[in-house]
């Protein structure tokens, strides 16, 4: 097994290293057709935040190349109908399950948090945090959402602000980090609507394989530095690449929105880690 | 049960104003569900059947699409078919409408009743396909937004027409009324205005009665990544595993 919260009084044990990223892989039952969920380390769910919220207007995709951008808002109908949509489902899965809170005010966050303790098979929080969040207000979240429960918090930190959080969140409590939130970008939007009303753009979360050499750098830069474990997020796109984040220290990674294109993705990297493991040990 | 299945791409022609594709493939969508198909990109790309057979189905795509630049012979890897179709339940009467740009999906079901009427918008006269695409025995109305030929759109226009203009509502109401079932191909956000004219038309039309195609984008296809929600009346739902063919009337407001 593989501890992802070793300071946590119960920790957060997973078998496989590798799990969907939150916003790629729904609630855990739209894949299981296509991806057997029992090489999964554990599901990260969609983004659920205490209140339902609808989708962005407009378009909610733009395409450049290797790589895209989404936006959609990350609707959901609220902690309380997700649980009672879901709770049975994820109950039955074959691996634990990781809620994704959209960590908006410190008191939306410890309500939460506490609605989620004691929800059979849910064995950890991963905190999503805001764009451009100042310490302070990550570390009122973070200790919001641990305080209202006992379920270990990862914190997913934003892209630009690994410098400004890593360090200050793993002291402060965090049980493993998540390296990284994917950047925010601005690409053009293709057949948008009125193509004679010039260029649109949209701006969201970009995707893509380029992302992978971000994500190096950036666990080659903290390797070592961080007291709690961390999860690689960002353009893992093959078993090679899952395995180069191990060896730049990552404990588990994630396998983001490129899993679309390629459902089958989660488990070829599955099946390259635990040979990997089995070389290595 | 959701399924990963490999096509063989054939050949690609243009169809102004659309390029037709084919592909040999053991599962083909039904008319209204798709396919998505992995074209090299990022993302997978959406692919309604405007044929079908029992070898396959043909698309018809925009001009340039990266379908139509595969080599004769090439695998492309499909997901699907995925989503819920049209569904005519034995109707008789079949009323077609659909922007030009948004008709290909309909295509398939030109011969699906033994009446069948077709109204083609586009905003001018060179954006619409020719007439003699079409079997003889469809009753074709072409609508344009500029008046350049046959009645002055857009179709839910209730405007006073130009002289010597004639504006299709008042034959689109009437089609309607005629129709056993009627199936819509248009951008989502017009429908709302399209279901108002159904209702007007039709006092508390039967559930599917009228039933509207949402084209957009859906990168996942199983209702993972939360981009195809559209807004309807009993709240937002995955344009990808609900539709992408929904109930207009009961559907938006």
């Amino acid at each position: 097994m593989i501890e992802l919260a070793p300071r946590h009084k119960f920790g957060l044990p997973i078998a496989a290293p590798v799990m969907p990223a939150a916003g790629a892989f729904g609630y855990g039952d739209t894949y299981h057709d296509l991806v057997d969920l029992r090489v999964l380390g554990a599901l990260v769910t969609n983004p659920v935040s205490l209140n339902p919220r609808e989708a962005a207007r407009g378009q909610r995709i733009a395409i450049h190349g290797e790589h895209f951008v989404a936006h959609t808002g990350l609707p959901n109908s609220g902690v309380q109908r997700v649980l009672r949509q879901y709770r049975q489902l994820w109950e039955r899965l074959p691996i634990p399950v990781i809620v994704h809170l959209i960590a908006t005010t410190p008191t939306e966050t410890a309500q939460a948090a506490e609605r989620l303790a004691g929800i059979p098979n849910v064995v950890g929080i991963e905190l999503g945090l805001i764009d451009n969040i100042t310490p302070q207000r990550a570390l009122s979240l973070l200790d919001a959402a641990r305080a209202e429960g006992d379920l270990p918090v990862i914190v997913r930190v934003p892209f630009h602000s690994v410098d400004a959080l890593a360090l200050r969140l793993a002291e402060g409590g965090a049980d493993a980090l998540t390296l990284t939130a994917p950047p925010r970008a601005i690409l053009p939007v293709a057949d948008a609507p009125g193509d004679d009303e010039g260029i649109h753009y949209l701006r969201g979360r970009l995707y893509g394989p380029a992302l992978l050499s971000l994500l190096l750098n950036t666990l080659a830069r903290w390797r070592g530095k961080l007291p709690v474990p961390v999860i690689a997020c960002g353009g893992i796109a093959s078993p090679q690449d899952a395995i180069a984040c191990l060896e730049l220290g990552a404990t588990a990674v994630q396998v983001d929105a490129l899993l679309w294109r390629d459902p089958t993705l989660l488990q070829r990297i599955a099946a390259g880690l635990a040979k990997f493991d089995l070389s290595a040990g | 049960m959701v399924k990963q299945q490999d096509a063989v791409f054939r050949q690609a022609y243009p169809t102004p104003p659309y390029w037709a594709a084919r592909l040999d493939v053991a599962t083909p969508p039904a008319p209204g569900a798709f396919v998505l198909a992995d074209l090299g990109g990022p993302l997978r790309e959406a692919l309604f059947p405007a044929a079908i057979d029992a070898d396959g189905f043909t698309v018809m795509l925009p001009p340039r699409h990266p379908v139509t630049r595969l080599l004769p012979g090439a695998t492309v890897n499909l997901l699907g078919p995925l989503g819920q179709g049209f569904r005519l339940g034995g109707a008789t009467r079949l009323l077609l409408v659909a922007e030009a740009a948004c008709l290909p999906p309909l295509l398939p079901l030109l011969d699906a009743a033994p009446a069948v009427a077709l109204v083609v918008e586009a905003p001018t006269r060179a954006q619409l396909p020719s007439p003699d695409r079409f079997p003889p025995t469809v009753e074709l109305t072409l609508v344009t937004r500029d008046g350049s030929t046959g009645y002055l759109g857009p179709l839910e226009s209730q405007e006073p027409a130009p002289a010597n203009l004639q504006r299709v509502l008042p034959h689109l109401v009437e089609l309607i009324a005629w129709a056993e079932c009627a199936c819509f191909a248009c951008a989502p956000d017009r429908y709302a205005a399209l279901a108002g004219i159904v209702r007007a038309a039709r006092i508390q039309p039967a559930p599917d009665f009228a039933q509207a195609l949402v084209q957009t984008a859906m990168p996942c296809g199983v209702g993972a990544c939360e981009v195809c929600r559209i807004s309807t009346r009993a709240g937002e739902k995955h344009a990808c595993i609900e539709g992408p063919v929904f109930d207009m009337a009961r559907t938006f407001a």
